[in-house]
């Protein structure tokens, strides 16, 4: 709302609705005292209002005053709905937890271009591209393929970082004390990066049963990516946005941890045992690789004295 | 008069067809057209819309415009199921 007393048409939507919400529920809490209670089914309000157009060309409504003569009059109706029909008519919270637009580093005005072509979130503009190319979105949106393009590169899902969870402690004491140098959080510098066909190596501790991926957009509208360890898959202990913990067996021998992001890339790893000689919190920092392989992919094989890139 | 919240303002609307005491008649469905003076405003940060029977029922006077609304209520059994979600 503004200090012209106006208000966007959703912003008035979501108020009702609450609203009924209100009712609704006010009328089910009556009801656990007694057998019969009533619902509200519909309602529908013929609404005198101003129609105006902002600055950023969004619809918005102005409830007329006294003796304002003129008002456009909008006739809205709400009804019940099932579940179901929720499910049906709604976008899914998985589609919802995509970056939104502004997220996204879109500036205002191509917020808007796109949102008059249906798309409200990264997901949706993927999703959109996926079927119709990103020549036709842009042509639609009035907007240049190349800025479009950028938005979906930067905003691809992948796997920023690897990392070993610490093992659980083992019941002989005394573990080797660190390399003062060795401080975790401490930004290190990547190595050369080695060639893209060549997944980054990752040493883990002999005992070793959880890992933690760190990256972007890690969970899709099917939820969390595919992990494997030499194609077996991996069960997936927390998953989030921008981190996964992975469980892997306890007996294993190292191999090629594939991650099967939701836009179909794969980052790959290859794991290796270590005897614990070599181990240590900076050498199991696994370097990022880009969802598509050719990323800021570093390696293993870092001194204790180097700094981490995370 | 004083504003009610809309919430308010149906609850009482869907209150007036349940009859008082016991006269074992039950109202099982109501259709109601009323007319109603909705304002809006923004409570702490959140817009809510205030509505309320008409001032007067005469064109007078310096007033606010009225929005005709219809509501339809029903009389409904709650079920184990439903107290989930609508």
């Amino acid at each position: 709302m503004v200090g012209d007393g106006s208000f966007l048409v959703e912003e008035f939507i979501d108020s009702i609705t609450s609203q009924l919400d209100r009712v609704q529920d006010s009328l089910r809490i009556k009801a656990v005292n007694r057998p019969l209670t009533y619902a509200l089914k519909d309602m529908s309000l013929e609404l005198k209002v101003f129609v105006e157009l902002d600055a950023q060309g969004k619809v918005r409504f102005r409830t007329g005053g006294p003796n304002e003569a003129g008002a456009s009059v909008v006739h809205l109706g709400f009804t019940t709905i099932t579940k179901p029909m929720i499910e049906e008519n709604t976008v899914s919270l998985a589609a919802s937890r995509s970056p939104t637009l502004e997220e996204a580093g879109l500036a205002p005005e191509e917020q808007l271009r796109l949102e008059r072509v249906g798309v409200r979130n990264m997901a949706q503009l993927e999703r959109l591209q996926s079927s119709t190319g990103v020549q036709t979105v842009a042509r639609y949106a009035d907007m240049p393929v190349d800025r479009l393009k950028r938005a979906l590169v930067l905003n691809r899902p992948k796997v920023t970082a690897v990392h070993p969870t610490p093992p659980r402690p083992a019941p002989v004491p005394a573990p080797a004390p660190r390399p003062p140098q060795s401080v975790a959080g401490k930004p290190r510098m990547p190595q050369p990066q080695p060639p893209a066909s060549q997944p980054p190596v990752l040493k883990l501790k002999p005992g070793t049963r959880r890992l933690q991926l760190s990256g972007h957009r890690l969970i899709g509208e099917a939820g969390p990516p595919k992990v494997h360890l030499n194609n077996q898959p991996l069960g997936i202990a927390e998953a989030d946005d921008d981190r996964l913990v992975v469980e892997i067996p306890e007996d294993h021998l190292g191999g090629t941890l594939e991650v099967r992001l939701h836009d179909g890339s794969v980052a790959a790893y290859e794991l290796s045992v270590d005897d614990g000689e070599s181990w240590g919190p900076s050498a199991g920092t696994a370097g990022t690789a880009g969802a598509d392989g050719h990323g800021d992919a570093w390696s293993d094989g870092w001194a204790p004295d180097e700094e981490e890139m995370s | 008069m004083a504003w009610h919240e809309l919430a308010e303002t149906l609850l009482e609307l869907v209150e007036s067809v349940a009859p008082q005491g016991e006269p074992g008649l039950v109202v099982t469905e109501a259709e109601l057209e009323i007319p109603l003076e909705v304002g809006g405003a923004v409570d702490r940060g959140r817009l809510v819309f205030y509505a309320g029977a008409p001032h007067s029922r005469w064109r007078t006077g310096f007033l606010p415009p009225v929005h005709r609304s219809r509501i339809r209520v029903e009389l409904v059994e709650l079920l184990e199921e439903d107290a989930g979600g609508r």
